[in-house]
């Protein structure tokens, strides 16, 4: 094939989406001599037909930039639209003969369901999360790994000059990679993610224990989406994928730790800052791999299938695995960390 | 010469570096250091009767120990709010429990000077803000010798005009508001930024100077919220990406309404301000159907390691505040004055209150940053 091919990116911001949009624009056009068309605002510009045609020049000096040059949405065809009818003109007005999404498990979704109805889709797989099974990492990832393991750097010296317990709440809707990584990094005294169960008694004894020896402080790694401790809740509103948006559980557990322990304990909750900004070399380099695989398998008439990296390795995966399951942090990770809880 | 050093209040960038410079500067002249855990807590709470104890209240700053403390944030002496000429009766330390009177708060001065008779100290350096200095002010009026070192985030000590810590805040606020923007922008969304400053609005006004975002509220000025949300759905629309960014200080209040405050105050009676934000982007949103970010940045503006400029500041502050320990030079505040650095009467933080001049800093109407002159102005403009 060597026709128009289509790429959007969809969902949350993620550090280095313009370094894949950047690769699959570049290799389509320069190594396959392919037109691209550039998809804006996500499902919402296909839906409504907001296009650009993208060539090499205007990707050009985007590859650090944080953000999408294409915007994104929440918008879902098959929630807000006809499904594929309501993007049915956008495609043959521009030729679309492929689509390449860029996006999390919803919209890698929403991408299955179009190809079922008939356009040809790869998936790139994007969410800071790095929940998405059948890759071993998302680009988006490693950024945000490090911006929250430099706050927990700071927040740890902060926690010891007042001597207090301070939660490090980070995103991590059902999994806890983030905060796993983050507390491994960071030296944290304690982590809560979704995959495990936890007692705050135990956690509240941990933490004493460390200040009967001396060490009286505490930094605590908080994934968004562990549960909060009974009795309380957080308020939660769904978005358009029908997930729930999370954040703030960090205030619901740090009054329980405070009472349990007699210690002062304070909450930051590190929200979009994880998503923001330039990414680092590893999810450059991560995105420009994802990005320029996207546009061979797509040119070489692949469908249905999803980009991944296992090992060292740029793989296919079929779209219906990808989106069975997300994947949940290995427990020996997780006792990693606790090694250190002490 | 014995020379205690403490600090109190929220720890800033540029404290450890602080008491190195004191340390370095005294060491070779033979002078000694001794450190002051947990700020005036430390003092509070030592016991002269129990001598073993002293180890947990007191520390030997040698060349030695300090020698890589300015590597981290922080503060190695820790800090505390305790105030012992306002101590709450569930914090007054057990052996002096028994000679306590009344329902408090107590004043535990008398028991202040013992422990800094006991500890033989000839001068003492306390590092804070307003409250944590007005106890430094009252030991000078006791008779006691002080030099007191300015450091607050909020730049808000009266009579200098200069607190270590305010650079790093607006400089970690401008890079977080940055960062904010792609996600801000990816969604069209309002961003609502809340930074921490509670009486004064000064991190919040210069940070949204420097950062241009859209508005910016500050604790001196209540705010209209439909005025408010009219602004920013304009602003929106007028950007090229479609957001908008507030910046808006923990301590600014709606037009009508009260100072959003939760939790239990502390030793100075401060509570901990926060939730203004959250409502306001609740109030926003209800108004614009516009969907919001909301983003404190709270704790990440002022914990970890100082930029330049507050190193540079911590340790000129800290040598000077060495040189007049050693000059018998006491009872002055360390301070930038028109630019330069010299020392003030400790009495002046308690002269009056620095806050924002309004009327030339910012637009009430607009809800924004608006300098008239910058010629004349000090560096940091006010």
């Amino acid at each position: 094939m060597s026709g128009v091919l289509g790429v959007l990116t969809a969902g949350g911001d993620c550090p280095g989406l313009n370094a894949v949009i950047r690769a699959v624009v570049s290799r389509a056009t320069e190594h396959h001599g392919a037109e691209i068309v550039g998809i804006l605002n996500g499902w919402e510009g296909l839906m409504d037909g907001r296009t650009r045609p993208l060539d090499r020049d205007d990707v050009r000096g985007i590859l650090q930039r944080g953000g999408t040059i294409l915007g994104t949405s929440r918008k879902d065809p098959y929630v807000h639209g006809e499904g594929y009818e309501s993007v049915r003109h956008t495609i043959e007005r521009n030729g679309i003969e492929s689509l390449i999404v860029i996006g999390g498990d919803g919209t890698l979704r929403t991408a299955l369901k179009l190809s079922e109805d008939g356009l040809p889709v790869v998936g790139v797989p994007k969410t800071i999360d790095n929940d998405i099974a059948a890759t071993d990492y998302t680009f988006g990832f490693d950024t945000a790994l490090s911006i929250a393991t430099d706050a927990v750097d700071r927040i740890a010296t902060t926690a010891e000059s007042h001597n207090r317990i301070m939660l490090v709440e980070v995103m991590g809707r059902t999994k806890g990679w983030i905060a796993t990584y983050a507390a491994i990094a960071g030296g944290a005294d304690a982590l809560l993610i979704p995959e495990l169960p936890y007692d705050l008694d135990t956690i509240a004894g941990i933490l004493k224990k460390r200040h009967r020896q001396g060490r009286t402080y505490s930094v605590v790694v908080v994934a968004e989406g562990v549960a909060p401790p009974p009795g309380r809740e957080v308020k939660n509103r769904l978005d358009a994928f029908g997930f729930e948006r999370l954040g703030g559980v960090a205030y619901q557990i740090a009054p329980e730790l405070e009472q349990r322990t007699g210690f002062e304990t304070r909450v930051t909750v590190l929200g979009h800052l994880q998503r923001g900004g330039t990414p680092t070399a590893f999810d450059r380099v991560l995105g420009t791999r994802f990005g320029a695989a996207a546009a061979d398998i797509a040119l070489a008439g692949g469908d249905r299938v999803m980009v991944a990296v296992q090992g060292d390795q740029m793989v296919t995966v079929p779209l219906e695995e990808a989106c069975r399951t997300v994947r949940g942090v290995d427990e020996t990770l997780y006792e990693l960390a606790a090694t250190f809880f002490n | 010469m014995r020379i205690g050093i403490l600090t109190g209040g929220g720890d800033v960038p540029g404290l450890n570096p602080c008491i190195k410079a004191v340390v370095n500067r005294v060491a070779d002249q033979g002078h000694e250091v001794i450190g002051i855990r947990r700020g005036w807590a430390g003092i509070l709470q030592h016991n002269p009767e129990d001598p073993e104890s002293a180890s947990r209240h007191f520390l030997d700053l040698s060349p030695e120990v300090v020698r890589t403390i300015d590597r981290t944030g922080g503060t190695m002496l820790h800090t505390s709010r305790t105030n012992p000429q306002r101590v709450q009766t569930e914090s007054v330390p057990e052996f002096l429990r028994g000679a306590m009177v009344g329902d408090g708060p107590h004043d535990y001065t008398d028991h202040a000077l013992r422990v800094l008779e006991d500890q033989r100290l000839d001068v003492l350096i306390p590092i804070g803000g307003d409250d944590t200095l007005s106890y430094g002010q009252r030991l000078h009026e006791e008779g006691f010798p002080v030099i007191a070192i300015p450091k607050t985030m909020d730049n808000d000590v009266h009579g200098t005009e200069y607190c270590i810590g305010f650079s790093t805040a607006v400089t970690r606020g401008v890079q977080f508001i940055t960062n904010l923007r792609t996600a801000t922008g990816s969604h069209e969304r309002i961003a609502v930024v809340e930074l921490f400053g509670r009486n004064s609005g000064e991190t919040s006004l210069v940070t949204a100077y420097l950062s241009g975002v859209d508005r910016a509220l500050i604790s001196e000025v209540p705010f209209d919220i439909d005025k408010l949300s009219a602004f920013l759905v304009e602003d929106r629309a007028k950007n090229p990406s479609k957001y908008a960014i507030l910046t808006i200080s923990e301590g600014a209040q709606l037009i009508g309404g009260e100072i959003v405050e939760t939790g239990e105050a502390d030793a100075f009676g401060h509570r901990k301000l926060g939730g203004i934000g959250h409502i306001t982007a609740d109030l926003i949103k209800e108004r614009t159907g516009i969907s919001m970010i909301e983003q404190r940045l709270g704790y990440l503006m002022r914990s970890g390691s100082p930029d330049s400029l507050d190193l540079m500041v911590a340790i000129n502050y800290a040598v000077m505040a060495a040189d007049l320990a050693m000059e018998g030079a006491t009872g002055r505040m360390v301070a930038l004055r028109g630019g330069t650095y010299t020392s003030v009467p400790i009495s002046v933080t308690a002269e009056g209150e620095k806050r924002v001049d309004v009327d030339e800093l910012y637009d009430r109407s607009e809800y924004r940053p608006k300098v008239r002159h910058v010629s004349g102005k000090p560096m940091f403009l006010y």
